[in-house]
C-alpha cells in the first residue's frame, strides 16, 4: 500500500506583498531613468531676420524644399550636396566666412532639415537660419 | 497612597512602513511624472550617426499635432525664447544644454521659429533623434 505524501502549502506573508511592490516599482524606475537619449548637438548663432546688412555675396546660401536642395541658386541632391558645401567650405579660412545661410520652405520636412543642417555642420560651416519677417505694407 | 498613572505606549506599527513606503513613492512618481515630457506623442526623426545626448536643463518638444512644449507643458512658439531663458537662468555655457524632440513629421514654418527660439535663449541646441537602423550584415 502506497502512503499519499501530504502537499505543502506555502503562502507568502501577507504583509510583505506591499515590500515586493515597492521592490518592484523601484526596479521599474531605475529602468525607466537609465534609458539614454541619443542625438545630435547643433551651434546656432542667433537667427537673424532678412536684412540689408547681411554681406551676401560672400555667405553661402543654401534653400531647402520638400523635394530639393538649392546650393547657391544649383539644385542638388544631398550627396551631391555634401560634397559641394565641403568643397566651398574648404577654401574659407575666417570664421564670417564659414557662415551658411538656410532658408527653408514652409513644408520642408523635419528629417530633410536635419540631414542638411549635419552636412554643413560636418562641413565646418556656421548654420545660420533666415527666417521671413511679417511686413504689413500699406498700399495708398 | 498614589497610584501611579499607566503610561501609554504609541507606536507606529512597523509592518506598515512598507505600505507607507509604497504610498510616498506613488506620491513622488505622480509628481515627477507630471514635470516630464513622456505623455508627448511623437516620432523622432532617424539619422544615420548619433551621438549620446548629455544631461539636459529643459527639453522643447514638437509633437504630432505641431504642438509646442516646454518641459512638457504646453507653450506657444513665441513665448519659448522668455520662458526657456528663464529656466537657464545663468548657467554657464556647457551647461544649457536644451534638448529638441521634433516629431519627423513636422515642417520648417513650425520647428524653425522654435529652433530660432532657442537660440535666442542661449540655449545649447541638442536635436534628439533615433540612429538609423543598419541593414543585417551576412
Amino acid at each position: 500500500m502506497k502512503l499519499k505524501r501530504g502537499k505543502m502549502l506555502v503562502d507568502p506573508p501577507e504583509c510583505a506583498s506591499s515590500d515586493i511592490a515597492f521592490t518592484l516599482i523601484i526596479f521599474f524606475l531605475v529602468c525607466a531613468a537609465v534609458q539614454p537619449e541619443t542625438g545630435m548637438s547643433q551651434i546656432l548663432p542667433k537667427a537673424e531676420e532678412k536684412s540689408e546688412e547681411r554681406q551676401q555675396s560672400k555667405n553661402l546660401e543654401v534653400s531647402i524644399t520638400a523635394s530639393s536642395i538649392i546650393l547657391n541658386g544649383n539644385p542638388l541632391q544631398l550627396p551631391e550636396f555634401t560634397r559641394r558645401i565641403a568643397a566651398e567650405l574648404k577654401t574659407k579660412t575666417r570664421e564670417q566666412d564659414r557662415i551658411v545661410v538656410v532658408k527653408s520652405a514652409p513644408d520642408t520636412p523635419y528629417p530633410v532639415w536635419i540631414r542638411v543642417s549635419r552636412a554643413i555642420d560636418s562641413a565646418g560651416g556656421i548654420l545660420t537660419l533666415e527666417l521671413e519677417s511679417e511686413k504689413i505694407i500699406q498700399i495708398k | 497612597m498614589k497610584l501611579q498613572r499607566k503610561k501609554l505606549k504609541a507606536s507606529v506599527p512597523s509592518f506598515a512602513m512598507g505600505d507607507i513606503a509604497f504610498l510616498l513613492l506613488i506620491f513622488f512618481v505622480i509628481l515627477a511624472r507630471a514635470q516630464d515630457d513622456s505623455h508627448i506623442q511623437w516620432q523622432p526623426a532617424r539619422l544615420d550617426k548619433v551621438e549620446m545626448a548629455p544631461a539636459a536643463s529643459a527639453s522643447v518638444a514638437i509633437d504630432t499635432g505641431s504642438k509646442t512644449y516646454l518641459d512638457g507643458k504646453e507653450i506657444s512658439p513665441e513665448e519659448i525664447a522668455a520662458k526657456l531663458s528663464a529656466v537657464l537662468g545663468d548657467a554657464p555655457a556647457g551647461q544649457r544644454h536644451v534638448f529638441l524632440k521634433v516629431d519627423r513629421e513636422a515642417k520648417a514654418a513650425v520647428f524653425e521659429p522654435v529652433i530660432a527660439a532657442i537660440s535666442e535663449a542661449g540655449g545649447d541646441l541638442i536635436h534628439i533623434l533615433e540612429p538609423e537602423e543598419q541593414p543585417a550584415q551576412k
